[in-house]
């Protein structure tokens, strides 16, 4: 239903959108007035049952603005059942060959689709990496680097941007091959570039230590309790002069909870496995959180008594 | 020698570094030089430069068979100039015609404590966050680039400052200046 001019009426008439036929009708005098409009809706069938080489599917992926022509391309499928048709099989070769502007970033872009699916990370963290990439990749000046560590870190800042901030060594764990100190020199590459394009518009606040308590808890499987307890105790230990990297307060601090409450209490090697901070560490955190662990335990969780058996360093 | 500049906290930054070169104006022959001093090491697969030692004052040197020289370890501008003439004199006595040009210092690193905790996170959030990185899991220092006098700092929790970069004494004392007014406010 809209208005539109009408050339047999010669003025501005109701016109009807007619979805099956895809017609535009004058409804005072039926005038077509524009026939055969594409529908930009998504495929309506889908196809998930069929599998194999006729995937009867229309229209392809959404266009990526990041590539140079939108990812609209066509590309010679290798044939199956190895037919030995010279004609297709060499084209098939001569078209990869050929130059590809993109084809350094779509295998990125591939392979940070790859890392934010094993971290399980939502489309949206993706794309904002991918977009770092391209930004970097604009300025020739990336080439000789590590390309491994390259991804690792736009993912990393990605997440950052996103308010879901990873640990360095999660993303260690994705990236194949890459070392903290190498994804950490190529971040630092990155946001330099980054200030360098756009004057200082790299926008990440620090890390602390809550950022993360929500899923090393639930890697753990700690109960809700737990997790509540464990939040605030956080919350309160930031006040205290404890000279720690918030990783590993955040590691200390479930420990302190997990001994404090009456499940199953995982080991230090689970927390250490849970959250990738070393055993030794964990220790010399709790060190340094004993003294104050009556101010930072939520007194609805757990009594004084049962603080005073905790265990002392 | 620059007046000691009158911070109202009365602290003063202490030099913990000078790093200078000199251009000796000759080639040299690095094995020979190796071969006829006691306290040198040349090593050509590892590093192509004559690493020298003296004791007096207590600084290490690196020559290079182009002649040019790079100097480290002094705690004092004139200490880094007489070490630096020391081993021009040392390669003299060893039959080169070494002089003395273009002596220049390239980095002084300084260090003070400003007595009190301060709040790293704070700082970074602030509008001096388009100058410091801080990364707590990377390095636990803040590192802040001062654009006026151009040098880094590095700020740790503890109150512990270490400036370098500076050529003259007297950019780290303006440097540490500035600093110390803007950590006065984060103080834990």
């Amino acid at each position: 239903m809209g208005d539109a001019f009408c050339s047999d009426c010669k003025r501005q008439t109701e016109v009807v959108f007619d979805h099956s036929a895809g017609d535009t009708v004058c409804s005072e005098c039926g005038l077509v007035l524009e026939s055969h409009s594409i529908d930009e809706t998504s495929e309506w069938r889908t196809f998930a049952n069929e599998s194999g080489d006729n995937d009867p599917v229309r229209v392809g992926g959404p266009t990526n603005p990041l590539l140079a022509d939108g990812g609209l391309s066509t590309v010679i499928a290798k044939p199956n059942g190895g037919s030995g048709e010279f004609l297709s099989s060499s084209l098939g070769r001569w078209q990869n060959r050929g130059s590809n502007p993109d084809r350094g970033l779509i295998l990125a872009f591939k392979t940070i689709a790859t890392m934010s699916d094993r971290l399980g990370l939502v489309a949206t963290i993706k794309d904002r990496a991918n977009e770092i990439y391209k930004r970097v990749e604009d300025q020739k000046s990336s080439r000789g680097r590590n390309q491994d560590a390259l991804l690792a870190a736009c993912l990393y800042i990605a997440c950052r941007q996103e308010d879901k901030p990873r640990t360095v060594k999660e993303i260690c764990s994705v990236a194949n091959g890459a070392t903290k100190k190498e994804i950490g020199r190529a971040k630092e590459y990155i946001v330099k570039q980054l200030g360098l394009e756009t004057g200082q518009s790299v926008e990440m606040g620090t890390i602390h230590a809550g950022d993360f308590m929500r899923r090393f808890c639930s890697n753990l499987g700690m109960n809700n309790q737990a997790v509540k307890a464990a939040q605030e105790a956080v919350q309160k230990s930031e006040e205290f002069d404890i000279r720690r990297s918030p990783i590993s307060i955040a590691a200390a601090v479930i420990y302190i909870i997990t001994q404090l409450s009456e499940e199953k209490k995982p080991s230090l090697k689970d927390i250490s496995g849970a959250t990738g901070v070393a055993e030794g560490t964990i220790r010399n955190s709790y060190k340094d959180l004993h003294p104050h662990v009556l101010k930072i335990i939520p007194s609805w969780f757990a009594k004084e008594e049962d603080l005073k058996n905790l265990c002392s360093p | 020698m620059a007046a000691r500049r009158n911070n109202p906290s009365g602290i003063v930054p202490i030099i913990q570094n000078i790093v200078s070169t000199v251009d000796l104006d000759c080639a040299l022959d690095l094995n020979h030089i190796a071969l006829h001093s006691r306290n040198s090491e040349f090593f050509p697969k590892r590093f192509s430069a004559v690493i020298m030692r003296i004791k007096d004052p207590k600084t290490t040197a690196l020559i290079f068979a182009s002649g040019k020289m790079v100097c480290t370890g002094a705690k004092n501008e004139t200490q880094s100039k007489l070490a630096a003439r020391k081993f021009a004199r040392i390669i003299q006595k060893l039959g080169f015609p070494a002089k003395f040009r273009d002596f220049r210092i390239q980095n002084i690193v300084a260090s003070c404590d400003v007595q009190f905790t301060i709040r790293l996170e704070k700082f970074a959030c602030t509008s001096h966050g388009a100058f410091s990185t801080y990364e707590p899991e990377l390095f636990p220092g803040l590192i802040y680039r001062m654009k006026q006098p151009k040098l880094v700092l590095l700020i740790f929790v503890s109150g512990k400052v270490v400036i370098t970069g500076a050529k003259k004494r007297d950019d780290f004392y303006t440097a540490f200046d500035n600093i110390y007014s803007v950590l006065a406010e984060f103080k834990k």
